[in-house]
């Protein structure tokens, strides 16, 4: 990674934990300060956390930019895997998506699928045709049918199910 | 003799055939999580919070706690097998225990260290049935003063001590105690940053924000960053020890249990600093051939010692956790998670309110660490093959479980995608070094501590002077400054030492 974009990403944490400061302030302005005998109300700890973060962000800025973070570990220069991390959160955000329509097992199993798919080409697992996409379906069934009945059946914790049979 | 009664009745409860099975299954688990990179305690008790639901709270809390400190096993053989510590709390283990498995003593390491950690797991186990009870009296005479002043010194150590920058360790608590804020006030029941969501009025689950931060963003940094990191692993030998390796580990398991169990029974936390004062004493101790193992062949003291620290350390640490509410490491916090997913608050009135749950909790301490010898010296090998686990697998498997754990505990499909934005805050946060444990620690510490605060307020009649008025509380918030202003005057002393001289 090149300095100046290191530069530029440890600027940006640093901007955003100022930005998360200064929303919590804005919200810190909503609430009322009803303090009673204490003296301090319900609005005092966020001020405190807002302020702090401010500080905390500025200083994170001002380490961004004169010469990077303080004492950090030696940074590992591999390049990012962004191909992996696309597959990852696809699998990640379709399960949000379809857990509730597909049931628990489906969806789960898709994750996994598509997760293990991200991982394997991290590794550079090039040569997974329709064998390594089949054997990931198993795996991934084997570990969420089990856990899906371990837990709707053992321990009565609702899952969403394809259907009401608590099964499937 | 009532402690001894006490403890009597906590192994009647604990030694029923259906708590026994959830300990052995736990310390199973625990041992799994502990061999298995890329999921520690934290995290699996964190997805197995949802049981809470359904479990008693005895069991679930043997549970957990088997998982806790199984993990602590576990670790070890990672450590000691593979190139890359599993916990931060193997790190030093790995420094010897590595050399030692190339050249050919995997055996004796593994040993050394599962003996090391029965011995001083055990020790720690007594001091916590011993002492316990008598902080449990002590804490009771503490106000909220006092208690908020014990919760800033956690906070400051979790945050500001351990870790590499200041800077970044506050930022972290301060997230932490941010998420805190989310949902009711706990004094006067104002909602706060909920946004009229009324999901969010009972706050941001820990369940969530543990899983994200630890599984998910681990995950993350795998497929991202980690791909093609190749790993050597060691070859196994027969776990046993020469007379000789006894010699040199039983001095060693002593000193590493009495250097660890004092820091587990302060709210300092940490498991790094015990473990590398057992190493560095161990170095300092060794003489001749010993001494030339060390960092060549691979001294098994090395081993011995930190290995005893770091289970010493993680089961005193139940102290401060049972006695004052007070958690200082990831794993912990999510302990009191889940004592309060039952309505029950850890502290002082926990040894007289649920003085059942204590004691069998404290007794299937006794027996899980009997059943962890076991299961890590005759039945290693069995562990050793989870390594063998293909990477793919096993992380996209890690995301079902993570699945299970948040969407159990409220059935939102909401929560899944809160998740993942979790796990992506817990990637930016691991690439830029920052701390984890005050997110955790702050966000479930924040509440109380603000509840502290604001009682003690108001004992003060609105007068923050309430807080130097007492001795006790004036004592710890000098211990607090110390511990802030302390390493960097010395850093700064050495640094100035270290210019004159050259």
């Amino acid at each position: 990674m090149s300095q100046a974009l290191r530069q530029t990403q440890q600027t940006a944490v640093g901007v955003g934990v100022v930005l998360l400061a200064l929303g919590l302030g804005v919200g810190a302005t909503m609430i009322p300060s009803e303090a009673g005998y204490a003296g301090v109300g319900p609005n005092f700890l966020p001020w405190v956390v807002s302020v702090a973060l401010l500080i905390c962000g500025g200083l994170l800025v001002y380490e961004a930019r004169t010469g990077g973070f303080r004492d950090l570990e030696g940074q590992d220069e591999e390049k990012p895997y962004w191909a992996g991390f696309v597959w990852m959160s696809t699998g990640l955000l379709l399960n949000a998506a379809l857990i509730t329509t597909i049931g628990f097992i489906l969806s789960c199993t898709l994750c996994f699928v598509v997760a293990a798919r991200g991982l394997r080409n991290a590794q550079g697992m090039t040569d997974s045709g329709m064998q390594s996409w089949i054997s990931d379906t198993v795996v991934g069934l084997l570990i969420a049918a089990p856990v899906y009945w371990m837990f709707t059946q053992f321990l009565a914790i609702s899952l969403p199910g394809l259907t009401q049979s608590g099964w499937i | 003799m009532d402690v001894w009664n006490q403890l009597l009745q906590g192994f009647v409860t604990a030694g029923t055939p259906v708590n026994l099975l959830w300990a052995f299954v736990g310390c199973a688990l625990g041992t799994a999580v502990g061999v298995l990179p890329g999921i520690g305690p934290a995290t699996a008790v964190a997805m197995l919070l949802p049981i809470t639901a359904k479990v008693d709270a005895t069991a679930s809390m043997i549970f957990f706690a088997g998982i806790y400190y199984g993990a602590m096993y576990g670790g070890s053989t990672t450590s000691i097998l593979l190139n890359t510590p599993g916990e931060t709390s193997s790190m030093v283990t790995a420094m010897e225990g590595n050399k030692m498995a190339k050249n050919g003593r995997a055996g004796a390491a593994l040993a050394t260290s599962a003996i090391g950690s029965f011995f001083a797991g055990t020790v720690a186990t007594i001091v916590v049935t011993l002492f316990a009870p008598v902080v449990a009296e002590y804490a009771v005479k503490l106000g909220p003063p006092e208690y908020f002043c014990l919760m800033l010194l956690a906070f400051t150590t979790v945050s500001a001590v351990l870790g590499q920058s200041t800077v970044r360790g506050l930022t972290s608590l301060f997230v932490g105690l941010a998420v805190g804020l989310v949902g009711m006030d706990q004094i006067t029941g104002q909602a706060r940053y909920t946004g009229n969501m009324p999901e969010l009025l009972d706050g941001i689950e820990i369940v969530l924000v543990a899983v994200g931060l630890f599984a998910v963003a681990e995950a993350l940094h795998f497929v991202l960053f980690e791909g093609k990191v190749v790993e050597s692993k060691n070859r196994m030998s027969r776990v046993t020890m020469t007379k000789s390796d006894w010699k040199r580990s039983v001095p060693a398991w002593i000193r590493g249990t009495a250097i660890g169990a004092p820091f587990g029974c302060i709210p300092a936390g940490g498991t790094e600093i015990p473990t590398f004062l057992s190493y560095a004493t161990e170095k300092k101790l060794a003489k001749g051939a010993d001494l030339a193992e060390f960092g060549s062949k691979g001294a098994i003291e090395g081993v011995a010692g930190p290995e005893a620290a770091n289970n010493a350390t993680v089961t005193t640490a139940m102290i401060p956790l049972l006695t004052l509410g007070i958690p200082v490491s990831n794993t912990t916090a999510v302990l009191l998670g889940a004592f309060q997913n039952y309505g029950i608050q850890p502290g002082p009135q926990l040894f007289t309110s649920s003085s059942a749950l204590v004691w069998a909790l404290i007794a299937s301490l006794y027996i899980g660490n009997v059943m962890l010898l076991v299961l890590n010296l005759p039945m290693v090998g069995l562990w050793v093959k989870l390594l063998k686990v293909p990477k793919a697998q096993l992380y996209a498997g890690i995301l079902i479980f993570a699945t299970v754990g948040t969407y159990g505990m409220r059935q939102s499909a909401f929560d899944l995608v809160l998740l993942y934005a979790v796990g992506v805050l817990g990637l930016v946060m691991r690439r830029f070094s920052f701390p984890t444990a005050p997110v955790v620690v702050g966000m479930i510490l924040g509440p109380l501590a603000e509840a502290q605060l604001r009682n003690a307020m108001s004992i003060g009649e609105g007068s923050a002077m309430v807080f130097l008025q007492r001795p006790v509380s004036v004592a710890l918030l000098v211990v607090v400054v110390s511990v802030l202003v302390l390493p960097r005057l010395m850093k700064r002393f050495t640094r100035k030492a270290v210019t004159t001289l050259t």
